[in-house]
């Protein structure tokens, strides 16, 4: 027996990652934009809603690196803060379904039985509902309704938090979204606590006289980890896309907050004249796509090592 | 002598499943039936028979984590079968279990410290000063450095992690431990080791074990008396001795028959079954082993055959074998 350093599962897991270089590619991509998403509003050379009605359209210049567009409002500082749209949507939304999904699946998978086969049922029915359908619905019947209970707000205590109607765009999308992206996770939960519950070492855990739910914390939980990062990883990307959709398609965030997806839109209009302003937004959103696609088979392939070498 | 440690009577275990498409036919799985013996502390009760004949199912039923399906355990005056997880808590400590598999027996996410830390801390049984104390002499019982306790499981050995999970056993100073084929799956040089230390462990602890195995040979050197299953009911149970000079009932004698010997050319008389086990999906009426006695009869076909003695200590479930001297062979003419 040697005396270096003991590894743990985890260790051994991100030395095999860091191996990887597509994954620290896409793990380095990732952090590079999270930094920029996160410190924003100290870097943006301009205001991103400050309009420019003299300089509207501009091709890229050393003024404005991804140009203007047709207000004259600069694209960098918007493709900024449509990271920060971008981020805020995946980061919520991901942990709101990670959570419920967590919990969830542990529990059905971990006590089964009736529970297990009406949460079984519940998460089909959620996974059937169309996701466009189902947004483009809610944008129809509440956003209505709820704007003009803010307005009423803001007319009663003056208070200018119920202006700002970004809070609706936001509520609106993220609830959305968290609330029909967490059956993959409580499946994949269900899945692997089935898997593992009857494990030896659990078993044995049992056998001490532990309760259960030091046994799942302790003993199902860490064990169960490892497809779930990879999930994760990938449903980042996948709601950064679905954001960017839903905004393109006019049901997500709405202008004059800028997110990936509207900029698309408004680009795509004018794309034969100013490309720059489809390809800017466009660029950005497939690099950090792909970057979470790398990232994200390098986890798989540094947590589950079972088949290589 | 001294009551038992362990009464239990009559343990069964059903397992019933749902068959068909739409899960629309049940079926009831016969893991284990009217299992009734004594363990008297400090003994080494084998059980021996061949896989799926409900040895593991038998472990897993007494320390209740099968829940049984009928029958009692009684241990401290307390039936412990039935008992919810948290009213069988106070006793999980002094009935423990060592499994097959070294390597899923431990959780790889926790370090052997951690691993042998748990029980201790949970019951109370040191406090957190005198843990490191404990764990060094944990592995110390186990032949085992106390450097070991900042290691992970993947970085040990199949027998190193053996060693773990006995000392995780006896972390709650147990008095019972169910060895459920708990040296099957090493090399046969280090099953002698593991072996070695399990009776090293009892003699120094005083603890009973209830040994699952499949090694006549293993369980012939270590046990005081022998329970032979076949289908999930016990057929034989006997002192180690006397079951091995005198094997009564007909699937002990098959199975004892079937047992290599070094020397080719010894004489032997091979006693071939013929035929499969039974499904214990629908065991065969009467005694379960019929289908495949020598001396299976009429009676054996409509009637459960009881554990009778028929020397001292020596059980023969068989309506075949009605002294140790005289076993009924003529009547299968």
């Amino acid at each position: 027996m040697s005396d270096e350093r003991p590894t743990s599962l985890w260790r051994d897991a991100w030395k095999r990652l860091r191996r990887n270089k597509l994954a620290v590619t896409g793990l380095f991509v990732v952090l590079a934009l999270l930094l920029i998403a996160l410190i924003g509003p100290w870097i943006t050379p301009y205001d991103f809603l400050s309009q420019n009605l003299d300089a509207r359209n501009m091709a890229p210049s050393w003024a404005h690196p991804f140009g203007t567009d047709d207000l004259g409002r600069d694209v960098l500082s918007r493709v900024i803060y449509g990271a920060r749209t971008a981020f805020l949507v995946a980061i919520c939304v991901t942990a709101i379904a990670l959570a419920i999904g967590i919990v969830l699946g542990a529990i059905a998978g971990f006590y089964g039985g009736p529970f297990d086969r009406f949460m079984m049922w519940f998460t089909d029915m959620t996974m059937s509902v169309p996701q466009l359908l189902l947004v483009v619905v809610i944008n129809a019947s509440l956003k209505q309704p709820i704007s003009s209970w803010m307005e009423q707000m803001y007319l009663q205590t003056l208070n200018p938090i119920w202006r700002n109607s970004a809070i609706v765009d936001f509520v609106l999308v993220f609830g959305t979204m968290a609330l029909i992206s967490w059956p993959p996770y409580a499946r994949l939960v269900r899945a692997q606590v089935l898997s593992i519950r009857n494990r030896p070492y659990v078993t044995a855990a049992r056998a001490l006289g532990l309760t259960n739910r030091i046994i799942l914390r302790r003993y199902v939980m860490p064990n169960a980890m490892g497809p779930l990062i990879v999930a994760v990883s990938a449903g980042l990307g996948t709601a950064m896309v679905l954001e960017s959709a839903f905004s393109f398609l006019g049901v997500g965030v709405n202008p004059p907050t800028p997110s990936w997806g509207n900029m698309i839109s408004d680009g795509l209009r004018v794309w034969t004249n100013y490309p720059h302003l489809l390809v800017a937004p466009a660029a950005v959103l497939a690099v950090v796509t792909v970057a979470f696609n790398f990232l994200g088979d390098g986890l798989n392939d540094a947590l589950n090592p079972k088949g290589q070498k | 002598m001294t009551a038992p440690l362990l009464q239990i009577r009559n343990l069964k275990k059903h397992f019933d499943l749902r068959l068909g498409a739409f899960g629309e036919k049940g079926a009831r799985v016969h893991a284990l039936d009217d299992f009734t013996v004594d363990i008297v502390e400090g003994e080494t009760l084998s059980l021996v028979g061949e896989s799926g004949c409900g040895k593991s199912t038998t472990g897993f039923a007494i320390l209740n984590l099968h829940r049984p399906s009928g029958g009692s355990v009684i241990y401290k005056g307390t039936d412990l079968a039935g008992l919810d997880e948290d009213a069988m808590r106070p006793f999980r400590r002094d009935l423990q279990i060592v499994f097959q598999d070294p390597y899923s027996t431990l959780n790889p996410r926790m370090t052997i410290g951690e691993a042998l830390s748990e029980p201790i801390l949970f019951h109370a049984l040191a406090s957190k000063a005198e843990l490191p104390a404990r764990l060094a002499q944990l592995l110390a019982d186990v032949g085992l450095s106390p450097r070991f306790a900042s290691r992970y499981p993947h970085e040990l050995s199949g027998g190193q992690r053996q060693r773990v999970a006995i000392a995780r056993a006896l972390a709650c100073q147990p008095r019972f431990i169910v060895c459920d084929e708990a040296i099957s799956a090493l090399d046969v040089s280090v099953q002698a080791q593991i072996l070695n230390l399990l009776l090293d462990l009892q003699e120094k602890y005083q603890l009973t074990y209830l040994f699952i195995a499949h090694d006549l040979a293993v369980v012939r050197h270590i046990s005081d008396r022998v329970g032979v299953m076949y289908l999930g009911r016990l057929a034989e149970l006997a002192p180690s001795a006397s079951l091995f000079a005198t094997p009564l009932h007909p699937y002990t004698r098959a199975l004892l028959s079937a047992v290599p010997e070094a020397n080719p050319r010894a004489p032997r008389d091979r006693q071939m079954l013929q035929g499969e086990v039974p499904s214990p999906l629908s065991p065969p009426s009467g005694c379960r082993f019929h289908s495949r006695c020598p001396l299976a009869r009429e009676t054996c076909r409509s009637q459960i055959p009881e554990m009778r003695a028929v020397a001292p200590g020596h059980l023969v479930a068989c309506h075949a074998v009605t002294s140790a001297t005289s076993t009924n062979w003529e009547a299968s003419e």
